[in-house]
């Protein structure tokens, strides 16, 4: 068989991969930015050219820049959050002790419960009145008056973040536990013969060979955390004043409680546009480990 | 206008896509429970489905009507369905029904603000021919503008609501006040009787400042109350005139300014405002009539010590409340709209009204009713309402009053908790309005 050839079964064979990720992924893509050049209310039968005009709205309306913010903020705080938290509690599981398998299973439940039975859960410990939260400081004679977690603007965002970093920090905990395992015992053992200190295995050998696999973690939940909607929409709807209302909620009010699908489109486009320069970054900034971490794969 | 009822049938299948495309995204949500009816009502007996909201208060006086209903008309058998009892919900509910085209739906409560929409959208049908002039004339003038679209009338008034003044007859009385007429007097009424209570937990005066559908009716009370407005008749905005400006101005201060009103109004709905004021905790409230019998029930603390009267006004104009309500519609696809207009023409009937008046306590919408010996003198507060009823303003009736609503919502929200200047928020406010009244034109 010659060069050619072998180049065209190569292509051929790689048709139906393509061809469905075209289909799944590029095409919505473009029927949405399509959708964001159109005036449509379909209850209304309202169907007409529109051009770049929701654009110009939206980026002059202060709603739309302040669910930017929002999402950002929420994104990059409980993404940190987590990360932190995650390193912390899968260097501590990935030690041997007694019963290590059980409490590594139950460090997963959180992550086990669905996004809404979260949601609610967190609500009621929020709750001004009967709330776990307010019983606790108030006994503990830390806030004198019930809290209203939830309904004062600049802390119901951070009471969100908590909520989201309690639910998605099993998910960074389980990848970082597997990156720790991939670590050689053989490094450490060099280390230990070379007279490091915990510290100096952690930060030489340990975060080195971690910071792939620390990539990927953020990377997954940067997507995740821009995107998010459901535990954000059943605690807290996207308010008080908007504090937390994320592109997400934003969108979805605009899509499907006023069905203007054109001008949502628009604020799905600017979504799609900030996710993506995100993750590119991300990729970009960590092009070395990711090469690393793709080379170490059998 | 041509009627939206006469939409083609392209239109037609792209809103089934919708619908079933809607239908999949809310299945999560769950609410959604019509089927369409089965070929059970076989020969003369006719089913008919009636969908509304839950009433508060006792449900047993509308399935009593409906079986009365039932009797009378043999052919006919009525299959109530209560729906959540958040009307977000429940428009959602009645969105993807009705715009899927095989509802199973012939009779259905609507807020009043939905009216204009469920019509532009060919939801429900004209009643010109069925609601004749002379049958209108009966009811409030102000409930039938708000039902009326495109010229045409497309629901009964079922019952009526508007904003109100209730107030703590005893403290005022202590101290010598009267009910305040005017929005300047009940912040010196509120200092006054705060600061010779010395009762930290006694508030001055609450309303609904959540960012939800009661925060637009508290604000446009104040905004009317102040001579502005949100659309004007000619269909352009009147918000970020200085009558409109002062009056959000002028909410926003209850809280920080004058600290009449406590920060929690932010996040109160009506619920919360008639919990505190029940529990003694008010001295001033703003609520709908429902309130009035919760507050004068047996074991209320507040019984007998409340008063209800109009809202206050600016330097002395006129007090304008904001009009809620129910109305009564057919869908489009029923297929039995004689049958529907009957059982609409007997729950809007006076005798029908008189008993929701008298055992429900809802506020009927025709006029005569208020003047009826029995229902006077077991809801004696109906006559304190019937002007304040008449003088109520409707919210903009325009099919995208959702989209005007959620705008200014947003906005009136953010000025409330001092995230934005009244007058930034309103420009911007402005902006995104005609950004969507555009859609009016197109």
């Amino acid at each position: 068989m010659n060069r050619q050839s072998e180049a065209r079964t190569g292509y051929l064979l790689l048709f139906p991969a393509l061809f469905t990720l075209t289909l799944l992924a590029l095409c919505p893509i473009l029927i949405l930015f399509w959708l964001s050049t159109r005036y449509r209310v379909l209850p209304f039968g309202i169907d007409a050219f529109a051009g770049i005009y929701h654009y110009v709205v939206l980026l002059q309306a202060p709603r739309f820049w302040n669910s930017l913010g929002v999402t950002l903020y929420f994104a990059a705080l409980s993404v940190t959050l987590e990360l932190l938290l995650g390193l912390a509690i899968a260097l501590l599981l990935s030690r041997q002790f007694r019963g290590a398998g059980w409490v590594r299973a139950l460090i997963l439940l959180p992550w086990a419960v669905p996004t809404v039975v979260t949601a609610k859960l967190w609500d009621w410990i929020y709750h001004p009145d009967l709330g776990v939260l307010n019983y606790l400081l108030q006994h503990l004679g830390i806030t004198t008056a019930p809290v209203n977690w939830l309904g004062m603007p600049s802390l119901a965002i951070h009471a969100a973040i908590i909520a989201d970093v309690w639910k998605t920090t099993p998910f960074v905990v389980i990848l970082l536990l597997a990156g720790l395992a991939l670590v050689p015992p053989d490094l450490y053992r060099a280390a230990a013969l070379d007279g490091a200190s915990s510290l100096q295995t952690f930060v030489h050998v340990t975060l080195p060979l971690l910071r792939p696999i620390l990539l990927v973690a953020a990377l997954f939940r940067t997507i995740d955390a821009l995107r998010a909607f459901d535990l954000l929409y059943v605690l807290t709807g996207g308010g008080p004043a908007d504090a937390t209302e994320t592109l997400s909620i934003y969108a979805y009010k605009i899509l499907f409680q006023t069905m203007q699908f054109g001008y949502g489109s628009a604020i799905g486009v600017m979504m799609f546009a900030v996710v993506a320069m995100l993750s590119l970054l991300q990729l970009w900034l960590g092009r070395h480990d990711m090469r690393r971490l793709v080379g170490r794969l059998p | 206008m041509t009627s939206p009822i006469c939409e083609q049938t392209p239109v037609k299948r792209g809103r089934r896509a919708l619908a079933a495309a809607l239908l999949c995204l809310t299945a999560l949500q769950g609410g959604c429970t019509s089927q369409p009816p089965s070929g059970a009502d076989d020969t003369d007996v006719v089913t008919l489905v009636f969908r509304h909201g839950k009433l508060s208060g006792d449900l047993r006086p509308l399935q009593d009507l409906i079986r009365r209903f039932e009797a009378t008309h043999p052919t006919v058998r009525v299959r109530a369905e209560p729906l959540p009892s958040n009307t977000d919900q429940q428009h959602q509910i009645y969105a993807i029904n009705l715009e899927g085209g095989a509802s199973g739906i012939d009779v259905l409560a609507m807020d009043v603000i939905w009216i204009a929409e469920f019509a532009r959208a060919g939801w429900i049908r004209p009643l010109d021919d069925l609601f004749g002039p002379g049958q209108r004339a009966e009811f409030f003038p102000n409930a039938l503008e708000a039902a009326t679209y495109g010229k045409k009338i497309w629901a009964v008034p079922w019952y009526i609501d508007a904003g109100v003044l209730y107030y703590r007859k005893d403290l005022l009385k202590k101290y010598g006040r009267r009910p305040p007429p005017t929005w300047e007097e009940l912040i010196e009424t509120v200092r006054i009787v705060l600061g010779g209570e010395q009762e930290p937990r006694l508030y001055g005066f609450i309303w609904q400042g959540r960012q939800y559908e009661g925060l637009i009716c508290n604000a446009l009370e104040f905004i009317w109350g102040n001579g502005g407005d949100v659309l004007r008749p000619d269909g352009w905005t009147d918000l970020t005139s200085p009558a409109t400006t002062n009056a959000v101005t002028f909410m926003r201060d209850l809280i920080h300014r004058h600290a009449v009103s406590p920060s929690l109004v932010t996040t109160a709905d009506e619920e919360t405002s008639r919990h505190l004021f029940a529990g003694g905790r008010a001295l001033f409230t703003r609520n709908w009539p429902y309130a009035w019998s919760l507050f004068e029930q047996e074991g209320s603390p507040v019984r007998g010590k409340v008063g209800v009267g109009p809202l206050p006004s600016f330097g002395g104009g006129p007090a304008v409340s904001t009009l809620g309500g129910w109305h009564l519609g057919i869908a489009h696809d029923s297929r039995h709209p004689e049958a529907a207009w009957q059982f609409i023409e007997f729950l809007t009937s006076p005798e029908a009204q008189k008993v929701m008046a008298r055992k429900v306590g809802i506020a009927p919408t025709r006029r005569s009713v208020y003047h009826d010996p029995k229902v006077v003198a077991s809801q004696p507060i109906l006559s304190t309402l019937q002007p304040i009823l008449e003088r109520a303003r409707p919210r903009p009736v325009t099919p995208f009053y959702p989209m005007v609503s959620q705008i200014l919502q947003s906005e009136f929200s953010a000025v409330l908790a001092g995230l934005r200047p009244p007058r930034t928020a309103l420009v911007a406010a402005e902006r995104e309005l005609l950004h969507t009244l555009l859609l009016e034109r197109l």
